[in-house]
């Protein structure tokens, strides 16, 4: 009995020994997973939960605003919401046996409060990625919709929904300037235009930032993101005038109309600076709704078409011959009675005659005087004459496909029929840009400027990155030289010229008309039925103040003439860009633009001031205004205030508060003034702001 | 040799050291609960942020059941060991018929606005019952498996409603309980073979009539980054977040992985994940071994219990501890597949909670109706 005890109380032992034992594993087994997840391989893991928060973002900054001189907005971005599926989330956690189920019936549902089609959004659904647009531009109506949808509350919400903000480019003028501005495609890139061309700056920095997200993929906080204003993208300022590429868009559309044109372009610019103060091209497009328009008609014509100029080269090959001293004004020349032959060829004149002097041969657009002048001058220098006027070279705006025009096709000299026809325009191609250009260096007393269509770009903080300012490119002509031709075409406007029609009442005017054969791309010959009739001209003579060139292809209806097409556009526009700016007919005092806007608004002292500032070079000194509003405004003296930190703008806009002439160096905040704060300086005075960019 | 005699009052044997650890883990719980659920603050789902109010709510009913338990002599439970085993059963079978849904498993009733889930308490009705059985057959000598066939029936019934319902976690801690409770019993060896053998043979069959969302849970387990945002979802972020906590852990409310809500059912199923990843692997040596003196300790008081009943009745709720938390834990150290078993005292829930403390309450009650000496001899 004792034996047999003992043997129980043995067996129970070793059976409650096994049971701890085993219990004892079991929890050894648990604590040992725990050591080595959290001690062995903790790295590994905590890498792995660092991963799993932080996500990489690509923010996309605001995209620039594009604003005329005056600030009037062409383009501006708004946000407008779009709605993306992360699929991932959405069917997390859902049984694979029943994924096939819940795609469908979530697809319904998103398709229903989308207005999609079912299938797209199951397929959508069923890549399972991440991240996909379901819709783009989503109206407030559908955003309600989605967040109904996403509810938590209800009872089967969709997960995996997100509504974000998507920059969209509105161009409030419509087709104002569109041919200059281009668009912005879906995916926020620039596609022609300045769109195009300064696609980067006004983009902006695509930061990565990184942000740490929760399991929904919501951010929560992010590390390192800048000001959003830093990283958005540069506003560019354009030279062009709302106003002025009104006036010309709406003048080159009546000609358009009137003579049932296949297309035109205009361009004012002004000669002093070499600022294109509106460029028109016609057709146009609504850039809001690019998508509906032609690719034809979103091209700038302006500085992508190159056409043979015909007469309007005159002025040029007459400009070269005049500075080479190949010809003098008065040499006269005779114009074989309207037909002269140069090697196979026979050159006609419109207005047969016998002796011409230049001024007359440009008056009368005689082909044979001219081409006689531009044998005498000989290829070589002709060819030189026409690079020097910027004719065979791009301008170097910032525009996309800009056309350098040809010059010499075969790559070698011209042989004499070539110079002959190259004199007159003909087996010459040019942009109208280079066009306006060249007569603004006869105009501009026979300096070439730089075109300057960008006036200013500024960061989104408003610190000014990039000023234009007017730069020569060259000496083109001596300026008697370039007098004595604008006098000469000036001719072409009064009496009995071909270009009368582009007169301007109480200016004169200095211009020429041109019509050229069109080549008939089948036959590769002119023809007789297509032409480009153009103008190109500059007015006030004595000081010119604007270059308008006028190009219209293809006019059909009517008269086809240069002079009849394109002269009166240039009248039209000259004249009301004339009034719009405030010159006053020849004859009395001419104003200034910055004189002509104190007086019209004298209410406002600082704008006057800071117009007269205005830094084109005028031959009257701007600052003969400034003491004059000291005059006017009271006191005279007033104490300087501590600007220092003030932005740019707002140090210049405090400065012309005091009526004080703010002089600016530098970009970025308010370092030192001189005279310094707390001195007291009559007003008028200049300002000098010396700016630091932050550290 | 004293026979079922109490040394002194049962008063005077209040079992100190099972009460605190008890008393540690629940209040470690609610802290734990408190931290988890702080992330909804301030959201939509800012009610879960009370929850833990909620627990000690159940905690204080649970401890007064359990001392009501506890006091009563369990000679009186085993009286009515049949009835209140009926009693489960029924409440199983009242599920079954009209469970409302709740996340694809029917396993609660509602009774106005307070619903319990039978399938928790049927665990120790079932310990009762079969203590109940062992303890009416006074036999000695070792047993056969025909001899273990009724309280296999006992255990059988419950365990298939549960499985029905469908609770597989419910249904294979009900098994597992009963073998622990078999492997203290004397057996033959030949029987224990046989035992081994057929469950070889049964597993396989059982796994074939498993249901699709069992088996995937148990293949993720054997290949868990296979699927990350399927199945494997929860072990792996379970994991994550418990490597997070590295050594010494992230701090009290500091566990990045819950706070950003990558850990999915932090409250009810992975709270653990939580406490280690702010804990680190101090934290979560304390917790299993506060876990693991509860085990043994219950085991201590089986040996020392006045009659089989009473040594049984503690295997048994020992036992129900034990696989609670070796399966919750292990599921989260990604040693055992994910099976929805709650971690005792830890995760939130009435039923759990309450029959966690009902488990401690009768290993209170058999302690301080224990014998002065040690003699297991007699009663197993």
């Amino acid at each position: 009995m004792k034996n047999l005890e003992l043997g129980r109380a043995q067996g129970v032992r070793t059976r409650m020994g096994v049971l701890c034992g085993t219990l004892a594993l079991g929890l050894s087994l648990v604590l040992t997973g725990a050591y080595n997840i959290q001690v062995r391989d903790t790295d590994g893991w905590r890498a792995l939960a660092e991963k799993q928060r932080l996500r990489r973002l690509h923010v996309t900054p605001k995209r620039g605003t594009v604003t005329d001189r005056n600030g009037t907005p062409l383009a501006v971005s708004v946000e407008v919401p779009s709605v993306s599926v992360d699929a991932i989330e959405m069917l997390r956690g859902i049984d694979e046996a029943y994924v096939p189920m819940r795609i469908e019936q979530y697809g319904e549902r998103i398709a229903a409060a989308l207005g999609l089609p079912v299938e797209d959004v199951v397929e959508k659904i069923s890549r399972r990625r991440r991240f996909a647009w379901l819709k783009r531009r989503v109206t407030p109506d559908e955003v309600e919709a989605v967040r109904a949808l996403g509810d938590p509350s209800e009872r089967y919400p969709v997960r995996g929904l997100n509504v974000e903000g998507e920059g969209q480019r509105f161009y409030p003028q419509r087709e104002l300037a569109a041919n200059v501005l281009g668009f912005v495609d879906n995916d926020g890139q620039g596609r022609e235009g300045i769109e195009l061309s300064l696609n980067e700056e006004l983009t902006g920095k695509r930061e990565e930032i990184r942000g740490v997200r929760d399991r929904a993929g919501r951010l929560i906080f992010s590390e390192g993101v800048e000001d959003e204003a830093a990283l958005a993208g540069h506003n560019v300022e354009l030279t062009i005038d709302q106003n002025i590429q009104f006036i010309a868009e709406r003048e080159l559309g009546i000609a358009m109309k009137t003579h049932e044109a296949a297309g035109g372009s205009v361009i004012v610019l002004d000669p002093s600076t070499g600022e294109i103060l509106a460029m028109a091209s016609a057709p146009g497009f609504n850039p809001n709704d690019y998508g509906a328009s032609e690719a034809d008609g979103r091209r700038n014509r302006a500085t992508a078409d190159r056409f043979e100029p015909g007469s309007s080269m005159k002025v040029f090959s007459m400009a070269t011959a005049l500075a080479q001293k190949s010809v003098e004004p008065t040499t006269q020349i005779y114009c074989e009675e309207g037909h002269m032959p140069i090697d196979n060829v026979v050159i006609h004149d419109t207005h047969p005659a016998k002796w011409l002097s230049p001024t007359q041969i440009l008056q009368v657009s005689s082909n044979i005087g001219m081409a006689k002048i531009a044998l005498a001058l000989g290829p070589r220098r002709l060819y030189e004459g026409f690079r020097r006027f910027g004719f065979g070279e791009r301008s170097g705006v910032p525009v996309p496909y800009e056309a350098s025009g040809v010059l010499r096709p075969r790559a070698r000299d011209w042989v004499p029929v070539e110079t002959a026809s190259a004199a007159f325009g003909q087996g010459v191609s040019v942009t109208n840009l280079q066009l306006a250009l060249a007569l603004g260096a006869v105009a501009n007393r026979g300096r070439l400027l730089e075109p300057v269509l960008v006036r200013k770009i500024t960061d989104g903080t408003g610190v000014v990155l990039n000023e234009t300012t007017t730069k020569v490119r060259r000496r083109v002509v001596s300026a008697e030289t370039a007098r004595l031709v604008g006098e000469m075409i000036a001719s072409v406007t009064e009496g009995e010229g071909t270009g009368k029609e582009a007169a301007v009442p109480g200016f004169r005017v200095a211009g020429k008309t041109a019509t050229a054969q069109k080549i008939d791309p089948a036959t590769g010959r002119y023809n007789d039925t297509t032409y480009v009739a153009s103008f190109v001209g500059f007015v006030p003579v004595d000081k010119p103040r604007l270059v308008i060139s006028v190009v219209v292809d293809e006019p059909m209806a009517g008269t086809t003439a240069g002079g009849a097409v394109a002269a009166p556009v240039f009248r039209r526009v000259a004249e009301q860009t004339l009034r719009y700016l405030g010159v006053r007919p020849e004859g009395t005092q001419n104003a200034k633009l910055a004189d002509v806007a104190a007086y019209a608004d004298g209410q406002d002292p600082a704008k006057a001031a800071y117009q007269a500032l205005d830094p084109r070079p005028a031959s009257s000194a701007p600052a003969a205004v400034v003491p004059a509003l000291g005059a006017r405004g009271g006191g005279t003296q007033v104490r300087l205030p501590d600007l220092a930190g003030f932005p740019v703008r707002d140090a210049i806009q405090k400065a012309l508060e005091l009526e004080l002439v703010p002089i600016v160096e530098g970009t970025g905040k308010l370092d030192s003034m001189d005279p310094p704060a707390g001195s007291l300086v009559p007003k008028g005075a200049k300002l000098t702001l010396i700016f630091e960019p932050p550290t | 040799m004293m026979r079922g005699g109490l040394a002194g009052r049962p008063r005077d044997h209040f079992d100190w050291p099972l009460f605190i650890a008890a008393a540690l883990i629940a209040v470690l719980g609610v802290v734990n609960l408190y931290s988890a659920t702080s992330v909804y603050l301030g959201t939509s789902r800012a009610a879960l942020a009370e929850i833990y109010i909620n627990q000690v709510y159940w905690l204080a009913i649970g401890g007064v059941a359990g001392a009501v338990v506890a006091a009563i002599d369990y000679r009186h439970i085993e009286r009515f060991a049949y009835v209140i085993y009926t009693l489960g059963v029924f409440s199983l079978i009242v599920v079954a018929v009209l469970a409302r849904d709740v996340r694809g498993a029917a396993r609660w009733i509602n009774i106005g606005s307070f619903s319990f889930q039978p399938s928790e308490f049927m665990k120790l009705c079932l310990v009762i019952a079969v203590a109940k059985y062992l303890h009416d057959d006074p036999r000695s000598e070792p047993r056969t498996l025909k001899d273990m066939a009724i309280p296999a029936v006992l255990v059988a019934v419950p365990t298939a409603l549960v499985v029905r319902q469908p609770d597989l976690g419910t249904g294979i801690i009900m098994t597992l309980v009963f073998g622990a409770i078999v492997a203290l019993t004397r057996m033959r060896r030949s029987s224990v073979l046989i035992f081994v053998v057929s469950m070889a043979v049964i597993l396989p069959v059982a796994w074939q009539y498993a249901l699709p969302y069992q088996r995937a849970r148990l293949t993720s387990f054997l290949n868990p980054t296979a699927d990350l945002t399927g199945i494997g979802y929860h072990a792996h972020h379970a994991r994550v977040a418990i490597g997070n906590g590295g050594l010494l852990g992230q701090g009290f409310t500091q566990g990045m992985q819950n706070q950003y809500r990558f850990l999915p059912d932090q409250y009810s199923d992975f709270p653990f994940p939580v406490f280690a990843e702010e804990w680190g692997f101090v934290g979560s040596m304390v917790l299993i071994g506060l876990y693991a003196f509860l085990v043994l300790w219950s085991v201590r008081i089986a040996a020392r219990a006045r009659d089989r009943f009473g040594a049984v009745l503690a295997v048994g709720c020992g036992a129900v501890i034990f696989w609670h938390a070796i399966f919750n834990l292990g599921m989260a150290a990604g040693v055992l597949p994910v099976v929805g078993i709650t971690l005792p005292l830890f995760s939130y829930g009435g039923s759990s909670v309450t029959t966690v403390l009902l488990a401690v309450a009768l290993l209170m009650n058999v302690s301080m109706r224990r014998n002065a000496t040690f003699s297991p001899v007699e009663r197993l």
